[in-house]
């Protein structure tokens, strides 16, 4: 086989694997906007509040995946 | 590091920048800025004390006031209904006043008219007792004078029938000529009147009437004449 | 001015549009050359008396400096000098709703005695992330710049030297108005392996003419048996006879030239139909004749010739490497020197604060020994105490990777957003819009809650709480 096809086949794979990461971050996103959403149900005075809030703690989950997707960026820009 | 790009002389120049910005934003916006903002937000607390202060007073001048009108208005009500009282009051007293300056006026009036035509009557007096005289003298063949009046006057009183005496009420006593305040005494006193108005008709020619509520004793000339004239007839 | 655009904005953005479909057709969008690092501008664009290399994120690393220093003016000058004049309106009023908004909200957070510094440092990091963020919304950052031959220097451990190496590239393209720019019509193809395509048609072709070949004998033997079988009559040697023609043809070699030679030129023109649509279509590579074609000049003296590493892009040689544009301008939140220097700024102003507020025993959240010999569980608070230590570390990591990863997807994806759907990207800005303003609060703010959490003493929270 040709090395450089290993080797962009190696990367593509690699990368691939390195994205599962990211639903970590999409469980997290789920669970804090569906708990937001109940919260502002309930408190409707409260909204501004708990959407800011919700929206730190989205970031937070979000930057799990985003790590996924530096590692994932990495293996496709940097490694060669 | 060199495939990550990370270059130690760019990370000196973010660093130095990120410190100068530091100290220029701090310098030049947020230390003044935030002064501004708190200097702003005090100001507008103390509007909103001074106003809720300024609210306070006036609804409290505005209670006070209403208490004043209130006041006011219940004097001004007190005058008013004094006022009135006492204008009735001095009204009443000059209607009053005038009813009995009116009254007087028309007693004064009456009495003078009456004492006018007394006098009147007086003064022509002579006359009509000559008249009287004349006539009843061609008629009586005797004339009346004072004396002859007196006389009728005591025969009248005697001549009285007795339910004309003790009458006690008012009575009315018709002469042909003014009576003299004794005759008037006495006949009041005979009659036993207490209250008696004298009036003068020379048309009875001489003589009294005496009327009262019940009835009235006619003891005048001109009744006898008539009464004579029918016994004539 | 406002009331000669009132309702006639939309139909401006109808023709924009318009314009973008039209450019979108004429000039196809590339994906531009992705890479992690900040990459270097051309000779010519380096720092003055040194020979450092300019990299495109510290162009815009410059511009967030210009432009906020410019802001820093324009606040200054615009800024009432009390509060009792009425703020002007406009710009100046919104970024003083924004600041008064982010007070109160930092004042819940961090509330406390420190609240000065770090307000201070949450602003800062905030505008500069923000600004830099922003700036991938700007049309021609990230994707007006050099054209630049991606060519690259390789170190040959067998022969000692340097040699130049290309990789995947776009063809230049001459437009309009004489600006080149890369087209993304045609992938670049090396000379090398358009010569290989060329003999692979030239193989191609022989093995047609070939096949045309054996065929037109086998033809021709068939016809022979078909002769034979009829003059004998005889079914059962049809077997033999037909194994016997197979050897019989190599002797007779009965050729038709003018059948091999037209599945010959059939091929081979259409080897030269392909290279005629790519020069159709703009493409330099893939465009010198054929050898078989006329004004071939050999393709020996020009495999020889070295590839050039910064070639003229108005010369022959411009056509023998790959090109990629290279932006003048890239993000410089992309680049991991900047979330890297911001990121240990924040961790060493943790520090800093942590040291301010609480004195020398700040070092007890990292080194507790104190309960050592104590309590039972005294090795478990060193263990955390050492955890601590590793995770402000962490946090640099933390910090720089997420900012970068964030604005590096970002700007990948407006480039291929932009490519698959040229007309229709504007949705991804406004999520990039989005995202850029959250990571720069959620950097900011976690700044902010880190020095906050420094100043709160953990091991005597009675004490601490005796001092307010």
């Amino acid at each position: 086989m040709d090395p450089q096809a290993t080797i962009v086949l190696g990367k593509a794979i690699g990368a691939g694997l390195a994205m599962i990461g990211a639903a970590g971050g999409g469980i997290g996103i789920g669970i804090s906007v569906g708990g937001a959403v109940m919260a502002m149900g309930r408190n409707p005075d409260h909204t501004a509040t708990i959407q800011t809030n919700m929206i730190l703690g989205v970031a937070f989950a979000e930057a799990v995946a985003i790590y996924a997707l530096v590692v994932s960026l990495i293996i496709l820009f940097v490694l060669s | 590091m060199e495939a990550l790009g990370i270059n130690p002389g760019t990370m000196l120049i973010w660093l130095i920048a990120f410190i100068m910005l530091y100290v220029l934003l701090t310098r030049f916006i947020y230390d003044p800025l935030t002064n501004v903002l708190n200097e702003r937000r005090n100001r507008i607390a103390k509007g909103l004390d001074d106003a809720a202060a300024a609210a306070a007073a006036r609804q409290n001048a505005e209670a006070e006031a209403e208490k004043i009108l209130a006041q006011a208005r219940s004097e001004a009500q007190k005058v008013i209904d004094e006022a009135r009282g006492r204008g009735e009051d001095v009204a009443s007293g000059i209607e009053q006043e005038a009813r009995q300056t009116a009254a007087k006026i028309q007693y004064d009036a009456q009495t003078e008219a009456v004492a006018t035509r007394n006098a009147e009557l007086g003064n022509l007096r002579e006359q009509v007792l000559q008249i009287s005289v004349a006539v009843a003298s061609r008629i009586l063949g005797e004339s009346i004078d004072a004396a002859k009046q007196q006389s009728l006057v005591n025969s009248f009183i005697a001549e009285l029938p007795a339910d004309a005496r003790g009458l006690g009420g008012s009575i009315e006593v018709v002469s042909a000529m003014p009576l003299t305040a004794d005759e008037q005494t006495q006949i009041t006193g005979e009659v036993g009147a207490s209250d008696a108005s004298f009036s003068v008709d020379p048309s009875i020619l001489g003589g009294l009437i005496v009327r009262w509520s019940g009835g009235m004793v006619d003891g005048s000339v001109r009744s006898q004449l008539s009464q004579m004239g029918r016994n004539l007839n | 001015m406002n009331s000669f655009w009132n309702g006639k904005r939309r139909y401006v953005a109808l023709l924009l549009f318009l314009a973008g479909v039209f450019v979108a057709l004429v000039v196809p969008p590339v994906i531009p050359f992705i890479q992690l690092a900040g990459e270097n501008l051309p000779a010519g664009y380096d720092i003055p008396f040194t020979d450092i290399r300019i990299t495109n994120t510290l162009v815009a690393a410059v511009i967030v400096w210009v432009l906020l220093l410019l802001f820093i003016v324009y606040i200054a000058r615009r800024r009432p000098s009390d509060g009792s004049e009425v703020p002007p309106g406009g710009f100046y009023n919104m970024f003083e709703a924004l600041y008064e908004g982010l007070m109160g909200f930092i004042g819940g957070i961090a509330g406390g005695a420190h609240f000065r510094l770090i307000f201070n440092m949450f602003m800062t990091i905030f505008l500069i992330v923000l600004l830099s963020n922003w700036m991938s919304l700007i049309p021609g950052v990230d994707t007006v710049g050099f054209i630049h031959p991606h060519v690259k220097e390789k170190f040959d451990a067998d022969t000692g030297e340097y040699k130049v190496i290309t990789t995947d590239g776009f063809e230049i393209y001459q437009g309009f108005l004489g600006i080149s720019y890369v087209n993304g019509q045609c992938d670049w193809i090396s000379p090398a392996d358009e010569a290989a395509a060329d003999a692979a048609a030239l193989a191609a072709a022989d093995a047609a003419a070939l096949a045309a070949q054996q065929e037109q004998l086998e033809d021709a033997a068939y016809a022979r048996y078909q002769a034979a079988h009829v003059a004998h009559g005889d079914d059962d040697h049809a077997d033999e006879t037909s194994d016997d023609h197979g050897e019989d043809s190599h002797g007779e070699e009965v050729v038709e030239p003018s059948t091999t030679s037209a599945a010959y030129d059939e091929v081979l023109a259409a080897r030269v139909a392909e290279k005629q649509a790519r020069a159709d279509r703009g493409c330099y590579t893939g465009v010198a004749p054929a050898p078989w074609q006329d004004g071939y000049s050999g393709d020996k003296d020009a495999k020889k010739e070295p590839i050039p590493l910064h070639p003229d892009p108005s010369s022959e040689d411009a056509k023998r490497v790959p090109w990629v544009v290279l932006p003048l301008v890239r993000v410089a939140s992309t680049d991991l020197n900047m979330t890297l220097t911001i990121a240990i700024i924040s961790v060493v102003m943790t520090q800093y604060i942590g040291f301010k507020a609480l004195g020398i025993g700040y070092l007890t959240k990292f080194f507790n020994f104190g309960t050592l010999f104590k309590s039972p569980l005294g090795g478990i608070d060193v263990a955390v105490g050492l955890l601590e230590l590793i995770g402000d570390f962490a946090k640099i990591l933390s910090f720089s990777f997420r900012l970068l990863g964030a604005m590096f997807a970002g700007a990948i994806l407006l480039f291929v957003m932009s490519f698959l759907v040229p007309i229709l990207p504007w949705p991804f800005f406004i999520l990039e819009f989005f995202v850029g303003a959250i990571q720069a609060l959620v950097f900011a703010l976690l700044t902010a809650i880190f020095m906050n959490l420094a100043t709160i003493s953990h091991h005597h929270d009675d004490d601490h709480a005796d001092e307010h």
